[in-house]
Formats: structure tokens, C-alpha cells, sequence
């Protein structure tokens, strides 16, 4: 095999000496704020701890109970960025944060089968602080229905698929590993809750 | 035949310096949020594994839990977490716990003592016994968390690297099957004890 490198090195010089802005980010065109708000969540712990953990209870209640979620809680979402942005609620804040992942924790640690009602109030309550805790960094020049679609639409996103992938790996309860893997599930939760009993303890330290 | 080498060897050359480049790459961090996030859940990761005393300690956990058998083998990696995190809760809020180094080193010793005698106790007690101990490493490990630069990485970082400790003491007690695997896990139970006198001896300034 013979490779001839002049050519090689004029081709890559020219390639080189024309560059063009990719514009690969659509974030940089007019449909971005549609990406800041989807993507903003995802910069959060609070937001990728707290959302987690709701579509894995979701999902440990089976099916049935977890579907309304995919519903309410991009409602919530919507909900809570209105009246954050409306109202200038400040919702969240390391405490209320902290209580929440310790709640997702203790709920999912003890395996509770709390009925639909009870998860639907819990998921959109969390939404609804959640949303309006985003809404604190939409700036002004920011097209909020954009910025709102792209919450509602990862809010639906992150849950539907949690929820989906729990619901996946629990498997049928009449599974011959259906034990340990409620188990893992449950060791989930205990290290949530940890972690919001540590962050509880610190908020209330500072 | 000598083109094909020299290809060979241009290619070769290529090969080593791509690697080399992406060797002394080093991460933009353009968002100093992400990297704090990133950075606090790296050394929250690396705290119980930077320990050896916290390391042998909790790889005993699992070990024991699992040649106790149910009900511990479930109830541990649940409860375990959460109860560390009562003793890194009494760690942000800077409460003292009496001799906290040589509880952790004391903890290896009798951790390891019991997995090598394979010490079966009241489920009840052999909780008691952990729980104590897990107050006193979370303490450990709370003690760091206000000094971090992400406390909520951070503290998602040391409970999942204990956890994974648990676990991967758990899967080393599934060879409790076997007789000789019993016999490799009360080996294990020496070594570990023999370390935690020795951190024992340490904490107590016995030993430089």
C-alpha cells in the first residue's frame, strides 16, 4: 500500500482554510429558548435528583398508578413556571429541596404503596416548585412560551422514561428475580433519602 | 515491500501521537457550575475509597451481611444509608462524637473479627453493632460536606461509593456457597482485622 501525503496535506490545508460556523447548536437559532428551557433542568442536581427519583416511585407503582404523570407533571411544571415568573414565588430553596429528596427516599425505601391520588398531589406538587425554581433564571429577553414548552417537554421526557425504565426492571412481580430487584429498587430509596437527610441537616446547619 | 513499512510505520507514529493527544487532554469546564457539581461528586466518590480504614470497614458490611443471610442481606444496603447519614448530619452540624478515629479503626478490627469467626448474632444486635459503627463513619464523612464546592454532589458521591462498597462486599459473601470459598471470606476477615488493629493501633498513636 502506498499513501501519497502532498496531496493528503494540500487537501487537509485547503479544507482548513475555508472553515464555516457549523451552527450545529440549534440552541444559537430561533427555536434556542425552546432548547434552554428543555436543557436548564438538566444543569440542575436538584432538578436530575428530585425528577429521578419521582419516575422511579412512578414506576414502582406499577403502571397503572404511574401513568397519570406523564400527564400532571409536565402540567406542574408549567404550572409552577407561570406562577414563579407571575408572582415571583420562591418556592424552592435548599430546605424544601432537601425535604423533598428525603420524602422520594423514604417512600421508595419503604416500598410504599401509596394510592394514585396521593402520587399524582406529590408529583405535581414537586413540579410546580420546580417549574417556578426554573423560572427564576429566565431572563427577560427570553421567549418564555419557548422556554416553557422545552420544561414541559423534558419534565415529560425525564418521567416517562424513568418511570418506563423502573417498570422494565422490576419486572413481573411473579419473576423469579422479581425479589431482588424490588430490593435494589428499595436500596435506591436509601440512598436518596440519605442524601436528603444530609442535605436537610445542612441546610438547617447554614 | 519497504512502502508498506514505512506506511506501516507513519501510521504507527500517527497512532502513538493521537493517543498521546488525547492522554494530555484536559476537560474545558467552560461551565463553572457543571465542574463544581463534577468536582464535588468526584471527591465525595473518592472519600470512602481514599480511606482504607472506611474501605475494609464497609466491604465488611456486605461480607457479613451476606453470610448472615436474610433478614440482614436485604435490610443492610436499605437502612445502612440512612442511618450513615444521621452520623454525617451530626458531622455538618460539627457535633462531636467521642474518639471518632478510633471507632473507624475499631470498627474494621470487629467487623472483620466477625466475618472471619463467621459470628452469627441476633439479627437485632448485629444491627446495633453497624449502626453504631455507620454513625461514626458518616460523621466521618459529613464533617466534609460543608467544605465542598457542590455539598448535594458531593454527598450523592460518598453515599453511592458506599453503597457500591456494600455491594461489592455482598457479592464476595455469595461465596459462602462453597466450602472454599468460605475459607477465602474468613481469610478475608483476618486480613481485614489484622489492618483494623493496625489503624487501631494508629489512631491510638501506638504506632507512626
Amino acid at each position: 500500500m502506498k499513501v501519497r501525503f502532498a496531496p493528503v496535506v494540500v487537501a487537509a490545508a485547503l479544507l482548513l482554510a475555508q472553515p464555516q460556523a457549523a451552527d450545529a447548536h440549534i440552541i444559537a437559532s430561533r427555536l434556542g429558548d425552546f432548547y434552554t428551557g428543555a436543557l436548564h433542568p438538566l444543569t440542575d442536581l436538584q432538578d436530575l435528583i428530585l425528577w429521578s427519583a419521582m419516575g422511579v416511585l412512578a414506576g414502582s407503582l406499577g403502571a397503572a398508578a404511574g401513568r397519570w404523570l406523564v400527564l400532571v407533571f409536565p402540567i406542574g411544571l408549567l404550572a409552577g413556571l407561570i406562577l414563579g415568573r407571575t408572582f415571583g414565588l420562591p418556592m424552592a430553596g435548599p430546605a424544601v429541596d432537601a425535604t423533598m429528596i428525603l420524602l422520594l427516599g423514604l417512600l421508595l425505601a419503604a416500598a410504599a404503596r401509596i394510592p394514585t391520588a396521593l402520587l399524582c398531589a406529590i408529583g405535581f406538587g414537586l413540579a410546580v416548585i420546580r417549574g417556578a425554581a426554573n423560572a427564576s433564571d429566565l431572563a427577560p429577553e427570553t421567549d418564555h412560551v419557548l422556554f416553557a414548552a422545552g420544561l414541559a417537554c423534558a419534565g415529560y421526557a425525564a418521567i416517562t422514561l424513568v418511570m418506563a425504565l423502573t417498570l422494565t426492571f422490576r419486572s413481573d412481580d411473579a419473576a423469579p428475580a422479581a425479589a431482588w430487584r424490588g430490593i435494589a429498587i428499595r436500596a435506591l430509596g436509601g440512598w436518596v433519602a440519605a442524601v436528603g437527610l444530609m442535605m436537610a441537616g445542612l441546610a438547617f446547619a447554614s | 515491500m519497504i512502502d508498506t513499512v514505512r506506511t506501516t510505520h507513519r501510521l504507527v507514529l500517527a497512532l502513538v501521537l493521537a493517543i498521546a493527544a488525547l492522554v494530555v487532554a484536559q476537560p474545558a469546564f467552560a461551565h463553572e457550575q457543571a465542574a463544581a457539581a463534577g468536582g464535588g461528586l468526584v471527591r465525595g466518590l473518592l472519600h470512602p475509597l481514599s480511606g482504607m480504614d472506611h474501605l475494609i470497614a464497609m466491604v465488611a458490611v456486605g461480607i457479613w451481611g451476606a453470610q448472615l443471610g436474610a433478614p440482614a442481606i436485604w435490610v443492610l444496603p436499605i437502612t445502612f444509608p440512612m442511618v450513615m447519614a444521621v452520623g454525617g448530619v451530626l458531622g455538618v452540624l460539627r457535633i462531636p462524637l467521642p474518639m471518632p478515629e478510633v471507632v473507624v479503626a475499631l470498627s474494621a478490627l470487629v467487623l472483620g473479627a466477625a466475618v472471619a469467626m463467621r459470628l452469627r448474632l441476633p439479627f437485632a444486635v448485629a444491627a446495633v453493632v453497624v449502626a453504631v459503627f455507620a454513625i461514626f463513619h458518616g460523621h466521618a464523612h459529613g464533617a466534609e460536606l460543608p467544605s465542598s464546592a457542590n455539598p448535594l454532589a458531593y454527598g450523592v458521591g460518598f453515599v453511592v461509593a458506599t453503597g457500591l462498597l456494600h455491594l461489592c462486599g455482598i457479592v464476595i459473601g455469595t461465596l459462602t456457597r462453597w466450602p472454599v470459598g468460605e475459607r477465602v471470606i474468613q481469610a478475608l476477615g483476618v486480613v481485614i482485622a489484622g489492618l483494623g488493629c493496625y489503624f487501631l493501633a494508629q489512631s491510638l498513636g501506638a504506632v507512626a
